[in-house]
């Protein structure tokens, strides 16, 4: 009966189901088999009550959809282009910083495809470069910011490795400085793979002027990464209170100082990024009770045991991990990813001696990594959609930029110091 | 569905979002500056935001299943022949309705358990109040779902 039920499960995971209701009713059956009310998932449900750090979620994302709205892309672009664009492959560079820091505001790297991209592809192109690299360029970069602080996917990986125990604690801080180290390298890999290619595209030159005016137009949002480091490293916070004066901050500065979101569309903002907020944590919710279910029925310490008789080294283990995790990542979306497979493979981790942080961080750059894997990146999908290319030219365009970030990801992975040097 | 109950639970989903959400960022900031100007803040505040988080996700994850866009592994939607696809996005969409409906069914459990004990929520509002929002929103995606089950949508990349 119950392995009828997860059958069925399974089946429809595959046909399509939200993966809230896959979670949900493997949970339930879960509780059936071992004999627990299955009331048990609503309270577990109800626990998303229970962790103050969730409060960011929202918060963070209002903030950057309302960034989205306006046109804080188009700034950001001309801030970062008049002050790297005289370099060599200079253009390209701003992409990947630009695309960066978007992404880790606004939370989405999907977000950052269709309000960055639209303005890089015709700037790179026009400038000299080749229109495949260009298109790969837009589609992968905005998974760059999934590393940098304050993104989504880094807190949510922090809400779910905090409520597990693991005798290896970490803070959040920790967390968010560890994904600096390799969001660099991966910038700096990128950058040398392109300048070795097209080093050779026009430069232009540095202007004095040029930056003067994009800092004066981008006078109400240079303070924001202030607003928002500041507040998550003074201590004076904590990290739903620094998230809650980000969204304030950036609700003043494009609806009062910009004008460019105007009162009567916040509504339709706040719909919109609400819907993203809740059909992430409507799955945290639910793999909450599926995780309890796991802890009960000792399932991690079970594949603990398994992988121990299996292998032996730590190094093998890595390796298979990341085996694992581009798997699925080109198939589960990256939030789905994080609380369904983080309880499962955390624990195991720490056996190894891995230290969390450093899973997290090796966690996130193999999903990073799947949201333009072919066949089901979403990013390809996005990307495809919004420049109107066939999805396969996109395999094609992003598949040098996946080269040398699987590089990076075995640079990360097999130099823990990259992850944790401050601690 | 009437047409005038699908607009005015519509116009309620959104209110409810935005309500909480503004009523969440003020609490927040409130604290801030309460603390640093008196020293302490409210005592529910805390407890207000984190309820309010509760709300967002279920109210939001209303609104998300009334378009289908819930986060899922479309392997079929994106590759399958047109027949697989209109029959997964029915059996798929009835799954997800009786899930909602079992999580509606059994969370009602849990709120008279809170009930009878008279579990405290927020500040002088009892758990029980807060958690109906559980019900609420699972039997809005549930008929959503049954809706979707009989007149399937055609899933689109957004």
């Amino acid at each position: 009966m119950i392995w009828a039920g997860l059958a069925l499960v399974v089946l429809m995971a595959l046909l399509g189901a939200p993966l809230f209701a896959v979670v949900l009713a493997a949970a339930m059956l879960g509780f059936m088999a071992v004999g627990v009310d299955l009331a048990a998932v609503a309270i577990n449900l109800y626990d998303l009550t229970d962790k103050q750090l969730l409060a960011a979620l929202p918060f963070f994302t209002f903030a950057g959809y309302l960034m989205a709205e306006a046109k804080s892309s188009e700034r950001l672009m001309a801030l970062i282009r008049a002050l790297f664009g005289w370099m060599p492959a200079g253009l390209a560079i701003v992409g990947f910083i630009a695309c960066a820091l978007f992404t880790a505001l606004t939370g989405a790297s999907g977000v950052t495809i269709v309000a960055l991209g639209a303005l890089l592809l015709p700037m790179l192109t026009s400038s000299g470069y080749k229109e495949r690299y260009s298109l790969g360029l837009v589609t992968t970069s905005g998974s760059l910011g999934v590393l940098i602080v304050p993104s989504v996917p880094l807190i949510l990986y922090g809400v779910v490795a905090q409520q597990m125990d693991l005798g290896e604690p970490f803070t959040i801080q920790q967390l968010f400085m560890g994904g600096l180290g390799p969001a660099l390298l991966m910038v700096v890999l990128l950058s040398g793979w392109t300048i070795w290619r097209h080093g050779d595209v026009p430069r232009t030159r540095f202007d004095a002027g040029e930056v003067w005016r994009a800092v004066k137009a981008a006078r109400w949002e240079i303070p924001l990464p202030f607003v928002v480091l500041g507040g998550i490293y003074s201590g004076y916070f904590v990290i739903s209170e620094a998230a809650a004066m980000t969204a304030v901050y950036v609700l003043i500065a494009e609806v009062a100082l910009y004008r460019e979101v105007s009162l009567r569309a916040l509504p339709g903002v706040i719909r919109e990024s609400m819907v993203m907020v809740g059909s992430i944590l409507l799955i945290l919710g639910v793999a909450l009770a599926f995780t309890n279910f796991l802890v009960d029925a000792q399932v991690p310490q079970a594949l603990f045991e398994f992988m121990q008789e299996h292998v032996s080294s730590p190094l093998t283990f890595l390796l298979l991990l990341n085996i694992l995790l581009l798997l699925l990542g080109a198939i589960l979306d990256i939030f789905a990813a994080i609380v369904i497979m983080v309880p499962l493979l955390l624990p195991v981790a720490v056996g190894y001696g891995i230290h969390p942080v450093h899973l997290g961080i090796i966690f996130l750059a193999n999903l990073q990594i799947g949201y333009f894997t072919p066949p089901i990146g979403m990013n390809l999908f996005i990307a495809s959609y919004r420049f109107d290319r066939p999805v396969l030219e996109l395999y094609a365009a992003c598949l040098p930029f996946m080269g040398v970030l699987l590089l990076a990801l075995l640079v990360i992975t097999y130099w823990p110091g990259l992850s944790l040097w401050f601690l | 569905m009437p047409e005038r109950l699908r607009r005015g639970i519509e116009v309620a989903e959104t209110g409810l979002l935005v309500v909480f959400l503004t009523a969440m960022l003020g609490v927040a900031v409130y604290q801030i500056v309460a603390r640093n100007a008196f020293g302490a803040g409210v005592v529910w505040g805390e407890e207000f935001v984190q309820m309010a988080v509760l709300w967002l996700t279920m109210v939001g994850g209303a609104v998300a299943s009334g378009a289908d866009s819930h986060i899922r592994i479309d392997i079929v939607s994106r590759f399958g022949g047109p027949e697989l696809r209109a029959v997964a996005a029915r059996a798929t969409a009835l799954f997800t309705a009786c899930v909602c409906a079992a999580l509606g069914w059994f969370s009602i459990e849990f709120i008279k358990w809170d009930f009878i004990d008279g579990t405290p929520g927020v500040g002088a509002v009892p758990a029980w109040v807060c958690e109906t929002i559980i019900p609420a929103a699972a039997a809005v995606m549930a008929l959503r779902y049954l809706r979707h089950a009989v007149w399937p949508r055609s899933r689109e990349a957004s």
